[in-house]
């Protein structure tokens, strides 16, 4: 333990959360919401590898090398279960698809192709309407769903609603509902002769609207059925968040005559910051391997105005047996996400 | 020593994860399928159906177990379309998994045939040929592969027949004899939904289910497929223009309903909104059960053609029993699979317990094929089925592309419901990328 060098955070140190402390008025607020969680991570290992390599000093060499349980190795063997688990479900087959997408044929005939996969995949059409539309369900749902859960979570955070427990079951109550449930209900709901909206709109004396039929109604579909999942579950992120901001914050900013927007502004937005660029870059994410509620609701119809990639990659690899060029799919998919995430990450993160 | 040896060790650690990667990248499977199976002729078999047709073949069970001690039968009900990705998923992965008996329809067994040559046993080594003229004419060229070794038996079969309300179409004083072609009905549905109010036929517009069947059977009807038999593209060929036309027509006429949309179409069926239903024989029960308030109003006719003048009969579909080439019980796998469908008492049982129509022509030598059925008024439905599979039907290659067709055709069929596209237009454009997805000809 004395050989922890100076400065570093002892194991359980009374202090190992300081940035939390609000009375200190930190003026770097972005970083404090951060900081608790980042701590205990960054002192465990340290402490106990420092302990692990005092015992190696202090005794005989050979019989140390040999204990395979060392107060070093301990926390190795900790994450073994993880990294073995990662290796064979998640390493191997992501090594695998990236051979397989450098081959081509069909079923258990194929042969080497180079990149021909990814060279077709530039010039079919199928490929970028799916794309195009899961950009555009991406640009407009995102900030839509996002915007919604923020204004909900406020909401559910403020003292004067009655019966907040309540409130924040029945908003997430939807995100605990199956996809392919969720789908099914959806294109009941929205059936155009049957369904529940269109009478529920031919009380205010609306047309029927054909939410699945109409190539751009289905997208407002599919966009509709993704907020109602998703909203919940990113409001209640932000309602960790909210109340996660310290109190005192609020005190100074009214003590010096800032109203409720100005705090808002201020205060809430930035302390929410490090919450904000999670959800948004999960979101991108979710969005942009959207399969189940569009593939249950419209099955990509009418006329490929709601297929998206994970859809068009299904359907070349189980429903057309390429799995070459499914794969090249999986892959450029993969790229774009990263690419985008990386931007997110850039641009919302930079002050951190 | 100990360098020595870890060196050793990471060779073949090396070599391990080497050979794992080539195994999968030979698609699942490459050489490895067919590998892993042996032709025991006893011990237990598991087959993989769905629905009430694993309830039928559950039937057959205690008879084949009574006959042949020492074989036991799991027959699993996977649900379709699940048992399309667990067939897929095992045959890619070199056979591991799979059932020894597999229940396909033929809108997959071509391409499993095709794309997964070593998935499936060869069933003509263990005397599947003696049964080649049992079934129903146009079946057998579908289940011999390109190495001409037969992969399957013909199980179901659905002959095409027109399902229509005989009380509406008294009420608007139609005679049902005097429709012989599609013309004759797009000239009778405003008459009929005149007097009844109900529309013709429904259809799911916007395709979000994929159910090309009408467009297909009206291709079938002339002999026409999207593919012909060497395999060449015929999406665009005239056959499949005139079927895309008439479905035009019915929606321009006002004639077709929209069904898509969970049990849309068995709700206005159940409100009484429909007046025909173009579907094939396993609609006969399907309607008696699902409908029991509309007793006595449906009958049955032959197809209208869809050229006047044309050929009024086709086969829909059909499924089939086969074996996995990595089973380790071929032999009593193919004993279930001949005891199942071959014997028409065992079929008949399996049809009786609500199954399937019988592709085995000795089939329909039981009375209960002549015999009327109260919800069609006394109508012999079964006979009229058989007729139309004697009149006989052209085989229909599906081929192993048939999903990639399907999803084309159904792009065009919705181009044309829902924007307003013409027929030979949306065809054409459809042609031309399955011939560029697939590499093959199109047909002149």
């Amino acid at each position: 333990m004395s050989l922890a060098p100076p400065g570093r955070v002892p194991e359980r140190a009374p202090d190992s959360r300081p940035a939390s402390g609000p009375g200190s008025g930190d003026p770097a607020g972005p970083a404090a919401a951060a900081a608790p969680r980042k701590t205990p991570g960054r002192g465990d290992p340290g402490a106990s590898t420092d302990p692990g390599s005092h015992a190696a000093h202090g005794r005989p060499a050979t019989p140390a090398r040999r204990r395979l349980l060392t107060r070093g190795s301990f926390p190795y063997l900790l994450i073994m279960p993880a990294v073995l688990g990662f290796a064979v479900f998640k390493a191997y087959p992501i090594a695998a698809s990236f051979w397989i997408s450098l081959t081509t044929g069909s079923g258990d005939e194929q042969r080497f192709a180079g990149l021909a996969n990814y060279e077709r995949l530039l010039t079919d059409p199928l490929f970028w309407t799916a794309l195009k539309n899961t950009g555009l369900i991406l640009v407009v749902q995102v900030p839509l769903m996002l915007g919604l859960a923020l204004l909900v979570a406020l909401g559910l955070n403020s003292t004067k609603v009655w019966l907040r427990p309540l409130w924040r079951l029945g908003v997430f109550v939807p995100s605990l509902t199956g996809l392919v449930a969720a789908g099914v209900m959806f294109s009941v709901i929205l059936n155009r002769d049957a369904g529940l909206l269109n009478w529920v709109l031919s009380l205010f004396g609306i047309d029927p609207v054909n939410w699945l039929g109409s190539p751009f109604w289905a997208r407002v579909a599919v966009v509709l059925v993704i907020t109602w999942h998703y909203t919940g579950y990113n409001a209640v992120m932000y309602l960790a968040g909210l109340q996660g901001i310290p109190k005192e914050l609020y005190e100074a900013a009214m003590v010096d005559g800032a109203g409720p927007v100005r705090r808002f502004f201020a205060i809430t937005l930035p302390q929410l910051r490090p919450i904000l660029l999670l959800t948004v870059v999960l979101s991108t994410i979710g969005t942009l391997q959207l399969f189940d509620e569009p593939y249950v609701l419209t099955g990509g119809g009418p006329d490929n105005s709601t297929l998206t990639v994970t859809m068009y990659l299904y359907d070349n690899g189980f429903t057309y047996f390429d799995f070459g060029y499914a794969s090249a799919l999986a892959y450029a998919l993969a790229l774009i996400v990263s690419v985008l995430g990386i931007i997110q990450v850039r641009l919302m993160g930079e002050r951190r | 020593m100990s360098h020595h040896l870890s060196r050793r060790r990471i060779l073949h650690l090396a070599t391990a994860s080497a050979a794992g990667l080539g195994l999968t990248a030979c698609g699942g499977g490459g050489s490895g399928a067919g590998a892993g199976g042996a032709d025991g002729d006893s011990g237990p078999i598991t087959v993989w159906s769905w629905t009430t047709a694993a309830e039928a073949l559950r039937g057959v069970v205690p008879s084949f177990e009574r006959d042949n001690p020492g074989i036991k039968v799991d027959v699993q009900d996977l649900g379709n379309p699940a048992i399309w990705d667990k067939i897929t998923v095992g045959l890619a992965s070199g056979g591991k998994g799979l059932a020894d008996v597999l229940h396909i329809g033929v809108d997959y067994l071509p391409g499993y045939m095709q794309k997964f040559p070593r998935g499936l046993a060869d069933l003509s080594k263990l005397g599947a040929d003696r049964h080649k003229d049992a079934f129903a004419e146009g079946l057998w060229p579908t289940v011999v592969g390109k190495d001409k070794a037969v992969h399957a038996l013909p199980w179901e079969v659905n002959p095409l027949g027109l399902f229509y309300r005989h009380d509406y179409f008294e009420k608007a004083g139609v005679d049902p004899a005097s429709l012989t072609s599609w013309d004759d009905l797009i000239a009778a549905g405003p008459k009929i939904r005149a007097a009844t109010g109900a529309q013709l036929l429904g259809l799911d517009k916007p395709g979000t289910t994929q159910d090309m069947d009408f467009f297909q059977n009206l291709m079938q009807l002339q002999g026409a497929f999207y593919f012909d038999h060497e395999g060449k593209v015929t999406l665009a060929s005239p056959e499949a223009i005139q079927a895309l036309t008439v479905i035009k027509r019915l929606n321009d006429t006002g004639l077709l309903a929209d069904t898509a949309g969970q049990g849309t179409w068995k709700r206005l069926v159940g409100q009484g909104k429909l007046a025909t239903a173009p579907y094939p024989a396993w609609a006969i029960e399907y309607l008696a059960t699902k409908f029991p308030a509309q007793s006595g109003k449906w009958r049955v006719m032959q197809p209208p053609a869809a050229v006047p003048g044309g050929g009024r009969s086709a086969i829909v579909n059909s499924t089939y029993l086969t074996v996995s080439a990595t089973s380790k019980r071929r032999k009593a796998a193919w004993r279930f699979v001949e005891y199942a469908l071959t014997k028409p008492a065992e079929i008949n049982r399996m049809f009786a317990s609500g199954g399937v129509f019988p592709a085995l022509k000795s089939a329909y030598d039981d009375p209960k094929f002549s015999a009327p059925h109260p919800f069609y008024g006394g109508q012999q439905v079964l006979r009229s089925f058989v007729d139309s599979l004697h009149a006989g039907a052209d085989a229909t290659n599906f081929t192993g592309d048939y999903s990639r067709a399907l999803k084309l055709a159904s792009d065009a069929q919705s181009q044309v419901l829902v924007k307003g596209a013409d027929p030979a237009e949306a065809l054409k454009a459809a042609a031309k990328q399955l011939a560029q997805q697939t590499g093959r000809q199109q047909a002149a």
